[in-house]
């Protein structure tokens, strides 16, 4: 992949400890010590039951396919056309729908299993793109 | 909880929309965000029978893109407003503005607010996702590095899951591009008003699959004000007045865990009861609806979600031509953002007071007594805002 678009990738104090995960190919949610419910973005607080303390943990970088764009145009400097971004819903956090590259020849589909790949980016983070699981 | 629907109901039809004003539209105004806004205020207030003199409000909503109130107060000599509101935000927050300034009316704060947008959205702040600066805020970094920045990408994504879910069709969106455009042959203010033919919708270059050029609205320069005041006060002035009969926040499924994630259903899901119990109406009474369209599929899944039709049915319902002008729902009549051009919701509100006054022209829906004027509906960020309007 080339490099994401000057400015586009900020850490900011919740998510630092989560790409530094990704960095380490590890897909990380965040566990809440109350309650045992899975949050993804990373931020303080339990969305169930609105408590600060959590731990991170390691989980499998699998999910669905939610839906996917096909871009047409260069909507940002660096990026190939066409290309597919793909939304995935991971089976770890449910209610949560993360963009990502897609990582086939082919385009997705609706419903169909997918897994994480970890894609380096020149002095950039570590992003979480997907892959079918039946090629 | 029964104070809080006696304190709404108390609001009901309290206010009104007393004057419209707009610059005319285009790609290049060759003028600064101050002097748009400045122009659609004083022609706004032309048409209600005031002068700056007689205002005591300003309030605007922008992405930090176009004059403040702090700035337009002054260069209109208007130097100390009882009220003013600056709301950061985009198309969700359009309709919260003139919400927040009917309630800062009905409370006794300010007596006449202008509500205004201005905006140079093509030649100096294009919003496409050519050249604007991203902005800051934690989601973008789950986003941008992917190439996934720009509104387009984000619609076509929220449209394609609808697709999947429901069987929304490519001549679903197209049927609303060719309504909408029709509409617009019928508004002089209209930036674009050649006919077009669902042929030409579907032979139009692709944007962000499944989006296509004719899916994507306009981006315009041009500025649209409206002047909110007391019911009572309003119905002294130049033009019939335009009741706000209820307005509503609301919000909804998020890109964050820990709510609804339902990506074909909207913030509009869960206002849409309040709204209309706060005006004592129901889409049956609805005549006519200015629906936020950003793009094609944000008027097809607002049709559902404010319940014109049964969820997943927006597009069928679409097809059958009931969104028309001679429809039972004609549906952006001025040519919403598609066709018309892009004020960011202001213009919406404008074209729902102008029917609701009976002087659209070739384009007026005969008999409008009620309509329903809508913000973005609740994508990229949960929250959006609604107003529905009433004949005087
Ligand atoms: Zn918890």
């Amino acid at each position: 992949m080339s490099d994401p678009p000057a400015g586009a990738w900020r850490p900011d104090r919740d998510s630092a400890p989560w790409w530094e995960r990704t960095g380490r190919e590890e897909f990380a949610v965040q566990r809440c010590d109350s309650c045992g419910t899975a949050r993804l973005p990373a931020r303080a607080f339990c969305p169930a039951c609105r408590t600060e303390g959590w731990h991170w943990e390691a989980a499998e970088p699998a999910g669905t396919v939610e839906s996917w764009i096909v871009n047409r145009r260069a909507f940002a400097p660096g990026f190939a056309v066409p290309s597919v971004v793909v939304m995935v819903r991971p089976d770890a956090v449910p209610d949560c729908l993360l963009p990502g590259s897609w990582h086939a020849a082919r385009e997705p589909v609706g419903g169909e299993r997918v897994r994480g790949v970890f894609v380096p980016v020149r002095d950039g983070p570590t992003l979480v793109g997907w892959e079918p699981v039946v090629r | 909880m029964a104070f809080v629907v006696k304190r709404l109901l108390e609001f009901r039809d309290r206010t009104a929309i007393a004057g419209v004003g707009y610059t005319p539209f285009g790609k290049d105004s060759g003028v600064s965000t101050l002097t748009l806004a400045c122009r659609a205020i004083m022609a706004a207030l032309d048409d209600a029978g005031l002068t700056p003199d007689d205002v005591d409000g300003l309030a605007t909503h922008r992405v930090g893109d176009s004059a403040a109130p702090s700035l337009v107060g002054p260069a209109l000599g208007i130097h100390d407003p009882h009220w003013h509101l600056d709301q950061f935000g985009g198309g969700s927050v359009s309709h919260a503005v003139v919400a927040q300034a009917a309630l800062a009316v009905a409370a006794g704060v300010a007596e006449t607010v202008v509500c205004y947008r201005a905006i140079n959205a093509r030649s100096e702040f294009r919003m496409g996702g050519t050249g604007r600066a991203l902005p800051v805020s934690p989601e973008v970094q789950y986003q941008a590095p992917y190439g996934y920045v720009a509104p387009p990408q984000q619609f076509a994504m929220y449209a394609r899951a609808h697709m999947l879910k429901y069987g929304t069709r490519a001549e679903h969106f197209g049927q609303i591009a060719v309504t909408q455009r029709a509409n617009a042959a019928k508004n002089p203010r209209a930036l674009m008003r050649t006919p077009i033919t669902l042929d030409d919708y579907l032979a139009g270059r692709w944007i962000a699959e499944p989006f296509r050029l004719l899916d994507c609205c306009l981006e315009t320069d041009g500025a649209c004000a409206l002047v909110v005041t007391s019911a009572e006060r309003a119905r002294d002035l130049r033009r019939p007045p335009v009741l706000v009969s209820a307005a509503a926040w609301g919000g909804g499924q998020s890109h964050l865990s820990g709510g609804p994630s339902d990506p074909t259903v909207t913030a509009a899901a869960a206002l849409a009861p309040r709204l209309y119990g706060q005006a004592g109406l129901g889409p049956a009474d609805v005549d006519v609806a200015q629906l936020y369209d950003c793009f094609t599929y944000s008027v097809i899944v607002q049709l559902e979600d404010y319940g014109f039709c049964p969820k997943g049915e927006g597009g069928p319902y679409v097809a059958s031509g009931a969104t028309a002008l001679g429809g039972p729902l004609p549906v952006n009549t001025h040519g919403g953002f598609l066709s018309e051009g892009y004020v960011h919701g202001v213009n919406h509100i404008a074209e729902a007071v102008s029917q609701l006054r009976g002087d659209a022209g070739d384009r007026q829906v005969p008999g409008a007594e009620v309509a329903l004027s809508t913000a973005q509906p609740g994508y990229v960020l949960p929250a959006t805002s609604a107003l529905i309007l009433r004949r005087g």
